[in-house]
């Protein structure tokens, strides 16, 4: 009968021990050694991974940046491409041929060299793995056309392309097209994902990946060839780098301000007392847009369900106060989502306009599509209530606030919380009038992912998300911007495909999303990445 | 717990005098009032929440959002400005109902296995008991996890999930007081005098096994509060924006440091009522001769 309060005391005594913020156990690094310690919120749960071109969880992806150099980096303040391993390159006239010109000297942490045939047998185990995997790696969505690659001599190296990809260069910059030690490529996918001959050539040498507790990357003497994205192109100025993962974000909060670790790195942003709190302490918060895909709703428009109206896909839009829900959320000064992309996203295009708030548009668009007023505040039509189905996950902040706000126009958003097993298939099930998801690249190409049912990670949602015939439209843009080696032309076609996504109610944007990143005031020199990633050139700790 | 027994078992058969001075005794315990009539405030609540606040428990302002406790919102607000004090007044009609769901599962359960196995004995008696055994062996909470799991999310899933969990508490009671019964002369008297075994189980051995079994009900309400709590804590709880109780706690405890009333406060009125529970029951215990 005791069963259940001696549990609960437990409980409540495991989680009082866990706010306290004590709960960190990494031991205290030997005497002059700089060790540098990040909390992350918790690694993927069902694809724990730490293999380059495997990998899509953020987290994993802003580690493999500082133990794996691409041929080329992007500018975080410009987008530009800008030589790394590859000190040169040339774009054949018909976009289908790459020639990578290497940099001399450059190792990996192994000791074995970094050349053209290594360069070349990547791209070979990027394409195998594509066929391994059956095009699941995420690696797949960047050498959509490659072909292979060939050794000209032993600094050069030519890319072979069935189609044009206008996004290939900005491709060559991520981390999932970090150059490793092929070696690696003998081991399954499977295998590679734990760390297993996973070497780079970066300032840091992974130690070890132990898959939802820690990861770990050493010094590497000798490193000489950092990007120009830096201040300091040579060694590291940290000994050792350890990444841990932390789920609760009052505790990882707690963490930082306490000073047991040095880098709090949450995926959604601080709330504002959270912030307020780090900056309190003397401690600071960075904060950079995630370029890609913004916080987008997805609605279902397949047959019997709501949301296939699309004067109500408007007035959906129109009903959400985008403003008061980014200062509600994330702070007074957090910014406003402007468009399906986030501002640093090359082509990104400032719709403000359409997503002004406008809940007296959104009721005469409902009036003329004959969903009338009820007593409870709820419009009916013809007996049917209006009630969207939003499915969520547990303790998400922000669904009740977007319900409030549609309430005010008469629409009521159900809000389900899913199970971990429904979270799986909901979607492919089709059981559900509203989603929401986002993709993080540099890139605009990123929103293929998501709605170009051809290479989207989630088929069912791509082709939910819209009529067949406006998917059409979406990919002729794509083709448009992407099979191209013109810039004009990129940008035009670029810019109208965010206007038609936000004429046609097939992304209705909520939020932008920023990373923020609550740094020690030990900590010195911090950078992000154009992918807004964790760069630890120029990080130093007191 | 055989003290509350004896005061249920005496209850029955309690004189009127007996009863007064008893009576007489809980007014002299300050303690039991207050805890009396504090819970007598969240049964009233959770019958008619609107009666207790004005204001509407879903109403977002975020103008007003995360405001300290203060006159005009007694709890403060949450991160969307909603009245903290009124989501928590609308929120006990969910976790009572709840509670009493639990409790009315665990007691028809309980006391149905206890009886057939306490009555019919041998082989019943030693299948069931292994069953119960089963349960027993399995944490409670783990248990109403691996239920609720299996049901899906909301008030009525983990009502359900909560009341198997104390259903072999019951059982066991039960069976027991059967057993003691059982062998008592009246029983022996009604078979000698030719009633069927159904009419001495159910006009015998039944009302006279009933009552501690009551009390323990009434014992295990504060346990089954704090065991739909934690399920809520964990995200099993009613659809939002209908919060219980312990999904309030949860929502707020991202905020500990920078706005400590989102989850203290509801907190803290949950671990009252089960004080008080706690205290009502221990008073009872006192009392008996």
């Amino acid at each position: 009968m005791k069963r259940f309060a001696a549990l609960t005391a437990g409980l409540t005594a495991a989680g009082l021990l866990a706010l306290s913020g004590c709960g960190d156990g990494s031991g205290t690094a030997a005497a002059g050694q700089k060790t540098l310690k990040v909390s992350y919120w918790p690694d993927n749960p069902t694809f724990s991974c730490i293999d380059p071109f495997q990998v899509y969880w953020i987290e994993s992806r802003s580690i493999i940046r500082n133990f794996a150099d691409s041929l080329t980096d992007q500018d975080p303040k410009t987008g530009k491409i800008v030589p790394w391993l590859a000190e040169k390159w040339e774009i054949s006239p018909d976009g289908k041929t790459y020639t990578f010109h290497l940099r001399d000297g450059v190792t990996f942490a192994n000791g074995k060299k970094l050349d053209a045939q290594a360069v070349a047998d990547n791209a070979t185990g990027w394409i195998a793995t594509v066929k391994a995997t059956n095009g699941a790696a995420y690696g797949a969505s960047y050498i959509q056309g490659l072909t292979g690659a060939k050794v000209v001599d032993p600094r050069t190296v030519e890319f072979d392309l069935s189609a044009p990809n206008s996004s290939f260069l900005q491709a060559t910059s991520t981390t999932n097209l970090a150059i490793t030690d092929p070696a690696e490529f003998q081991l399954t996918p499977a295998e590679r994902c734990t760390g297993k001959g996973v070497v780079g050539s970066g300032l840091f040498a992974l130690d070890h990946y132990s898959a939802k507790v820690e990861t770990v990357l050493t010094k590497r003497a000798g490193y000489t060839w950092g990007s120009e994205t830096s201040a300091n192109r040579g060694e590291a100025k940290l000994d050792k780098v350890v990444f841990n993962y932390v789920a609760e974000d009052s505790v990882r909060t707690g963490n930082l301000v306490s000073g047991a670790t040095d880098i709090a790195w949450p995926r959604n942003p601080f709330s504002p007392q959270d912030e307020q709190l780090i900056t309190k302490s003397g401690d600071t918060v960075e904060s950079r847009s995630l370029p890609g895909v913004a916080y987008n709703l997805y609605a279902n428009t397949s047959a019997g369900h709501v949301l296939a109206d699309a004067a109500i896909r408007q007035a959906l839009s129109k009903a959400i106060d985008r403003k008061t829900y980014a200062t509600t959320i994330y702070g007074a000064d957090y910014p406003a989502v402007q468009g399906p992309f986030e501002t640093t996203t090359p082509y990104f295009r400032s719709l403000s306009d359409k997503l002004a708030y406008d809940p007296d548009g959104a009721k005469k668009l409902l009036d003329a599509a004959g969903w009338v007023a009820g007593a409870d505040g709820v419009r009916t039509k013809s007996g049917k209530k209006l009630i969207i189905d939003y499915p969520i996950t547990a303790g998400s902040a922000g669904p009740e606030l977007l319900q409030a706000q549609l309430k005010q126009v008469g629409i009521e958003l159900g809000l389900r919380t899913l199970t971990t097993a429904q979270q799986a298939t909901y979607l492919k099930e089709g059981s559900y009038d509203l989603t929401s998801t986002y993709f993080t690249r540099a890139d605009p190409g990123a929103l293929q992912f998501i709605l170009n049912p051809e290479v989207a990670n989630s088929k069912a949602l791509a082709i939910n998300a819209t009529t067949p015939d406006v998917t059409k439209r979406i990919q002729e843009l794509f083709a448009e911007a992407l099979q191209t080696t013109d810039e004009k032309r990129t940008e035009r076609a670029y810019a109208e495909l965010q206007d038609y996504l936000v004429d046609q109610g097939v992304t209705i944007p909520l939020f932008e999303r920023l990373q923020k990143v609550g740094v020690s005031a030990e900590v010195h020199g911090f950078a992000f990445t154009s992918e807004s990633f964790l760069k630890l050139n120029d990080v130093t700790k007191d | 717990m055989t003290a509350a027994l004896v005061v249920a078992a005496e209850e029955t058969v309690g004189e009127k005098p007996a009863r007064r001075a008893r009576a007489g005794v809980f007014a002299r315990r300050p303690g039991f009032l207050l805890a009396s009539l504090y819970v007598a405030f969240v049964v009233a609540v959770a019958f008619r929440p609107a009666l207790f606040t004005g204001q509407d428990p879903y109403a977002t302002d975020p103008a007003a959002a995360m405001r300290a406790p203060s006159a005009a919102h007694l709890f403060g607000t949450d991160i969307y400005g909603r009245d903290l004090w009124s989501r928590v007044l609308h929120g006990s009609p969910l976790t009572i109902k709840a509670t009493l769901i639990a409790l009315v599962i665990a007691l028809i359960a309980g006391l149905g296995l206890g009886i057939v196995s306490g009555f019919f004995g041998g082989l019943t008696d030693s299948l069931l008991m292994r069953v119960i055994d089963v349960l027993l062996a399995i944490p409670g909470l783990l248990l109403a996890l691996s239920i609720v799991t299996a049901l899906g999310y909301g008030t009525i899933p983990v009502a359900v999930a909560v009341g198997v969990g104390i259903v072999p508490g019951f059982a066991r009671t039960t069976r027991a007081e059967v057993l003691r019964v059982k062998t008592l002369p009246y029983v022996e008297a009604a078979r000698a005098g030719g009633a069927s075994w159904t009419r001495v189980l159910l006009r015998h051995i039944l009302p006279n096994s009933w009552g501690p079994v009551a009390v323990l009900a009434v014992l295990d309400a504060g346990v089954a509060i704090i065991a739909i709590a934690s399920l809520s804590f964990l995200g099993f709880g009613a659809a939002p924006p209908a919060a219980e109780w312990g999904t309030l706690i949860a929502d707020g405890r991202n905020y500990l440091v920078t706005a400590w009333w989102l989850s203290l406060l509801p907190g803290l009125f949950v671990a009252l009522l089960v004080l008080s529970l706690n205290h009502i029951a221990k008073t009872f215990q006192e009392v008996t001769p």
